[in-house]
């Protein structure tokens, strides 16, 4: 099967198939997934893939949206009249369902085109940051809701500044990213 | 001078063309557009929840829209000018697409509610500022503009798929 033979969506992004293990593997199992015949209803069903891409952006947007009042708020300079665990406490169980959602409507724009997704080293990178961000988010940001008892409403650090921006900043990177993948 | 001779003028723009003989400057605009786009709506959906009766970080609704507004704007200029910078590109093509159309009739019927908001209801936020749900007329602006705005974004994603080149 020569490289010409491969369909458009699925051919690896290297240049040589037999280049890397990892890259071939890859590459056998997005070939496996193009074919299977969930994959192509996807595909062929006009209105699927666009709507699902619509679904992903709506979710990207209450993530962004959540994700910017509490890091902002992190970063001293939004709603600082309000304790950052009130931020966290509306807007984090946003944030796990839309993420949940980006997660099923990725999942089915991966199983519909395996090779421009799997085969893109941007996707992977996007998803590096995503497993990163969410994990800051649940985990660190998380913190803040289970130390609240007596929690000034200044309470943050000055120090943890920096990280509210750079997390606002991979938020968009991941965004940018996502709409990039499409022409790598 | 025609509409036609407009949209052809547009695309004959020295940046009109750079656009087009660059090869990753409409990837980059068009990923910042979805990016403002994002925000935009992100920053919307917190204020019309607000309005529909759903608690946000505050109870209170006048200092919700001040404090978040302004970056809905800036996202909204972004997106502006990144759609514009996208439209003169291939405005023949852009201007005979009909989700395109749509969507900027939709853009126009939220402006449109937006004002209508701002010119009743707002006015007398001071009375109902603190109340959940609030007052009808403030639910109805709400529930229009998360739907126009849904609708904005479902229709700008079908540009992409329906947009035939016009060479």
């Amino acid at each position: 099967m020569t490289i010409n033979d491969t369909p458009p969506g699925n051919r690896p992004s290297g240049i040589c198939p037999r280049e890397g293990k990892l890259k071939m593997s890859i590459a056998t199992f997005g070939d496996w997934l193009y074919a299977t015949p969930f994959s192509t209803a996807i595909r062929e069903t006009t209105w699927v893939i666009p709507n699902i891409q619509t679904i992903h952006i709506l979710a990207i947007a209450v993530v962004i949206g959540s994700a910017l009042a509490t890091e902002l708020r992190f970063a001293g300079v939004f709603a600082m009249d309000r304790p950052p665990a009130d931020l966290l406490r509306r807007y984090l169980p946003w944030m796990r369902r839309a993420l949940l959602i980006l997660l099923l409507t990725g999942l089915i724009l991966v199983i519909a085109e395996p090779g421009r997704t799997l085969g893109n080293t941007l996707f992977w990178v996007k998803m590096a940051l995503v497993a990163g961000a969410s994990l800051v988010t649940l985990q660190a940001r998380k913190a803040v809701l289970s130390e609240s008892g007596g929690m000034t409403e200044d309470a943050v650090p000055v120090a943890s500044r920096p990280l509210a921006w750079l997390m606002i900043l991979i938020w968009c990177a991941i965004i940018f990213c996502g709409r990039f993948i499409a022409y790598t | 001078m025609t509409l036609q001779t407009i949209l052809q003028q547009a695309y004959d723009l020295p940046l009109s063309s750079s656009i087009r003989e660059n090869v990753n400057a409409f990837p980059v605009i068009e990923s910042l557009h979805v990016l403002a786009v994002a925000i935009v709506f992100g920053t919307i959906l917190i204020v019309d929840l607000r309005l529909l009766g759903v608690a946000a970080h505050r109870r209170g609704a006048e200092r919700l829209i001040a404090e978040l507004l302004s970056y809905t704007w800036v996202a909204f200029l972004l997106a502006v000018i990144t759609g514009a910078l996208m439209f003169i590109s291939n405005a023949v093509a852009y201007a005979a697409n009909t989700q395109f159309l749509l969507k900027m009739v939709a853009i126009a019927v939220a402006g449109l509610n937006m004002a209508w908001f701002h010119s009743t209801a707002y006015r007398r936020i001071s009375q109902w500022d603190e109340m959940l749900p609030p007052p009808t007329e403030a639910r109805i602006a709400g529930l229009l503009s998360l739907l126009t705005w849904t609708t904005v974004i479902f229709l700008g994603r079908w540009i992409g798929f329906t947009l035939e080149m016009v060479f």
